[in-house]
This record gives C-alpha cells, structure tokens and sequence, in this order.
C-alpha cells in the first residue's frame, strides 16, 4: 500500500491586512481555556516615525509550529513533542513545568499556566483541525489575516500563495526553521 | 524585557551543584597526589569529602522545588533524552550525588560510623543484623582513592553541565557559547577550593599547614587566571558578533547588569581575590621565603571568590533570559 503523503501544517499570514482588532486572541482564549494573564498568540504593533510621518505596522504571532524545534529538543521529560503533520505540543501529563522549553523558545511562543503549573503554547487547535476545521484564530480574523492550510498540498489556498506571493519568516537565523510565513 | 521563569532557585542551584563539584574536584586531587603512599593533602581531602555532597543535595531539592509540578521529578528518571540538557543533567545530578556520598563513606573512620549508627534510636539500632554492622568497621581508606578517580569526571562534568544547560540554549544569544560551559567551570572549582581555604582556616583542631594552603593558593590562583582567559574572550567575542550577541551583551556593557557583572564579579569576585592571593604568595614567586598565611587575608579573599561564584550565576541567569533576538 503506497503511504499517504504526509500533511505539513503551516500558516500564512498577511499583516498588512491586520487592523489590530484582537479577535484573534479573543477566540483563541474562548477556544482553548487560556487563564487570565497568558496568551497563546499577540499581536506586535510596531510605531515608527515623526508626524507627520508615521508608520505603524502589525504582526499577529504565535507558535510557529518549527521544522526543528528547540524547545522540544530541551525537554527533559518528552512532554513537549511534534506531531507528525508539523504541529508542537505538549503532553500535560507529562510536563513537570521546568519552564526550559519556554526559554529555548526563540520566539517567546510559550507560557506557564498560572493554573496547572505547566506550560501552555498554541496547538494550531489541533482538535479543531483533525475535526477538519479552521483554527479558532483562522476563523474569527475578520480582515482575513491567516490562512491556514497543508503545505504538502498543491491545491490549498496556502500553498498556492506561497508559490505567487513574495514572503519571509521571522528571524529564520534561529535556526527553527519557522513555520508562520508573512507575506511582503 | 521579557519577565524571567528561572529565578533566584534556579541561581541558587547552578552555585550549589558548582559549589559541590569543586569541592569534590579539590578534595580528590587532595586524595590523588600522594606523598609516600598516603594523600598529600589528608585534611583538605577529608573536609572535602565530608561538604561536597551536600550543596549538590541542597541544590537538587531546589530545583525540585523550582518545577511547576515538583511531585512530577519522576518524570525525568523515566526517560533518557541525550539532546536535553536538563534530561542529561538530571541523571549526572544523581550518579554524581551518590558517588559524593559513598566518598564521604569513604573517608569516615570506622569509630565515626559507629558513632553515627548510635545516633539511631535504639528500637531501630536492634533490628540491623551483626553483620552490617561488622560491615561498617571495615577499612576502606583504599577505596578514597578509587572513588577520587572516579569521581573526577563526574566532578567536572557537573561543574561543565551548570553551563551547559545555559550555553545549549540557542535562542539566547547571552548564553549560546561554549565560554559559558568553561566559565562555570572553572568558577565552580573555584568556589570549591576558596569553601576549602576558609574551611582549614577555622578548623581550630588541626591548624592548617604551609603545604596546605601552598596547595590551595597554587590552584586557586590558577582557576582565576583561568576564569580571566574565558571571561575577556567572551567580552571582546561578544562584541565583535552578530547584531543579537552585542545587544545581548550590551546588557554588561552599559546596561541593567553593567555594576553587578564589572564591580561585583570582575572587580571582587576576581581581581581583588587574585591580588590578595599573589600578594601572599609573592615570597614563593620571588623565591624569597616561604608563603604568608594572613587568616584575615585569606578569608577576605576566599569569601569574596564566592560572591564573585554566586555573582556570576545571576547575572547569567537574568540578563540570559532578557537576552533574545529581538
């Protein structure tokens, strides 16, 4: 039996449509139980610029869901791990809350859950996506923002941006080879 | 800045388990040189024996302490990861405690042992079989030896790891060297042998020896020319890196850290502590005499190498975690 190909989870975002409105993080939080005072995605808002000349730009980040991420290889216990389609996790049960992971993150992409004493990240709702949905944050973002998709599949809107659109991850000399691609 | 997640247990901790290692380092190559067959260093060698185990034990039980889910440790004697420093680190941690136990044991005389059995209540003392307590007059002055040698990599790997476990973080341009790993090193040895200065100074019973404190200026004179040899390298490296490397040490070179790292480590934790100790061995060095032993001088210089070691390990552990590449 041929094997299937396997899926690559991957986002694509468009800043330049960001208007900043916090949806994303709203619907994340509501999706995914995040407690007070922790966030599993942000948006960096960057001001530049003397008026009358300013410039104001915004990120949405979070996880980047890494081709070789740092911060499961720091884990001492394999509770942080990467599932076969490319998206992080954590296994709660087995996390023992060191917190190394959430500094070998180069993007600051994890927390410590004041309330479960573990850490927390994105999942790129991946009980949404093996139901066959959308991120909670995909699906909320009113300016259609992200685009979430299998990079393996030449047919999804994500791969067919990737291929006409010109665009760059951040801070690729980590060396995680990040996996949030923006859009110039 | 980012809000740091390692904090003030975590610091503690990398100077305990440091703090353990270098006082197994000094007081097994105490036991490994041997004049006429016997250890040339005898009491810098026991009193060694008898401390090192326990800043590392102290240390672990921080660092329990520290984890989200401390009653989870476990979790780490369950599995093995050899891309984790903290996985391989953990098992060190152990493997190094027991040995520095059975060293201790080791250096223990039989009467000792015995004393410390009647320290068990009586209910408890009946019930051990003759034959383990037979088992605890046996002379095992031969195995202080064995155990030295064995211990020595173990040592120096714990005192390496502290570092390690920083330096593997590439996300955080402060650490991302293997200077880091040396520095740790070398300043966790040194700690050692400056606990060892201060503790022959007070030990009232058997006053320290010339040869003694020759031995343990020697090496410690040594260990911070050493601690110079990495941390200017690191300096000058730093500043002539990347983008991140220089904002990451600019946190030291005019920045949040500047007067903690340049007066407290530099200036006290080292270059005062070499002076000192140069000072009282310039007889040697000059070959004019023998060597001052100045108890004042020597405790001044012993206490301020182990602010210089503790110093360290903050400034590593929070300007390495403000540290990134934005």
């Amino acid at each position: 039996m041929a094997k299937k190909p396997t899926k690559r989870y991957a986002m694509v975002l468009d800043s330049r449509k960001c208007i900043d409105c916090k949806a994303c993080i709203v619907a994340c939080k509501a999706e995914n139980d995040v407690p007070l005072g922790v966030f599993r995605n942000r948006i960096n808002v960057e001001k530049a610029g003397d008026y009358p000349k300013l410039r104001m730009s915004f990120d949405p980040e979070q996880c980047h869901h890494c081709e070789n991420p740092s911060c499961v290889r720091v884990c001492p216990t394999g509770a942080s791990y990467q599932r076969e389609d490319g998206i992080v996790l954590v296994k709660y049960d087995d996390c023992i809350g060191c917190k190394y992971c959430i500094i070998a993150c180069p993007y600051d992409a994890r927390y410590h859950n004041p309330e479960t004493h573990t850490v927390g990240k994105c999942t790129f709702c991946s009980h949404r996506v093996d139901r066959g949905e959308l991120p909670a944050c995909v699906e909320t973002c009113p300016s259609k923002v992200r685009v979430f998709g299998d990079l393996n599949d030449p047919k999804s809107e994500l791969h067919q941006l990737l291929a006409s659109r010109r665009h760059q991850v951040m801070n690729p000399q980590t060396g995680n080879g990040p996996q949030l691609y923006y859009l110039l | 800045m980012r809000e740091p997640v390692w904090e003030y247990l975590i610091v503690n901790y990398l100077f305990l388990g440091g703090l353990s290692a270098g006082l197994f380092f000094v007081s097994a190559l105490a036991t490994w040189l041997q004049e006429e067959g016997r250890p040339a260093y005898p009491h810098i060698a026991r009193w060694g024996a008898l401390l090192a185990p326990w800043p590392v034990s102290l240390g672990s039980f921080l660092l329990i302490f520290d984890l989200g889910k401390p009653f989870r440790f476990w979790k780490l004697f369950i599995t093995f990861r050899w891309q984790s420093p903290m996985s391989i680190g953990s098992w060190l941690l152990v493997i190094f405690t027991l040995l520095t136990m059975a060293y201790l044991w080791a250096w223990l005389d039989p009467e000792e042992r015995t004393r410390l059995l009647n320290y068990l209540p009586a209910k408890v003392r009946q019930r051990i079989p003759a034959k383990a307590v037979k088992w605890l007059e046996h002379d095992l002055s031969f195995w202080r030896r064995e155990l030295a040698m064995a211990g020595f990599p173990l040592a120096v790997s714990v005192g390496i790891y502290t570092g390690v476990l920083l330096g593997a973080v590439q996300a955080r341009p402060f650490w991302n060297t293997n200077l880091v790993a040396q520095m740790f090193l070398f300043s966790a040895l040194s700690t050692g042998t400056a606990t060892l200065i201060l503790v022959r100074l007070f030990d009232k019973k058997r006053p320290v020896a010339l040869a003694e404190m020759r031995f343990l200026y020697t090496l410690d004179i040594c260990l911070i020319l050493i601690e110079f040899f990495i941390v200017l390298p690191y300096l000058i490296h730093g500043k002539l890196s990347v983008l991140a490397v220089q904002d990451a040490l600019a946190q030291v070179l005019g920045g949040p850290f500047t007067f903690t790292f340049w007066l407290l480590f530099l200036g006290c934790g080292l270059l005062v502590p070499l002076l000192i100790e140069l000072n009282e061995f310039k007889p040697v060095l000059l070959g004019r005499g023998q060597l001052h032993i100045s108890a004042r001088w020597a405790t001044t210089a012993a206490g301020l190498v182990i602010l210089g070691g503790y110093v360290l390990r903050y400034v590593f552990v929070f300007a390495g975690q403000a540290s990134g590449f934005r």
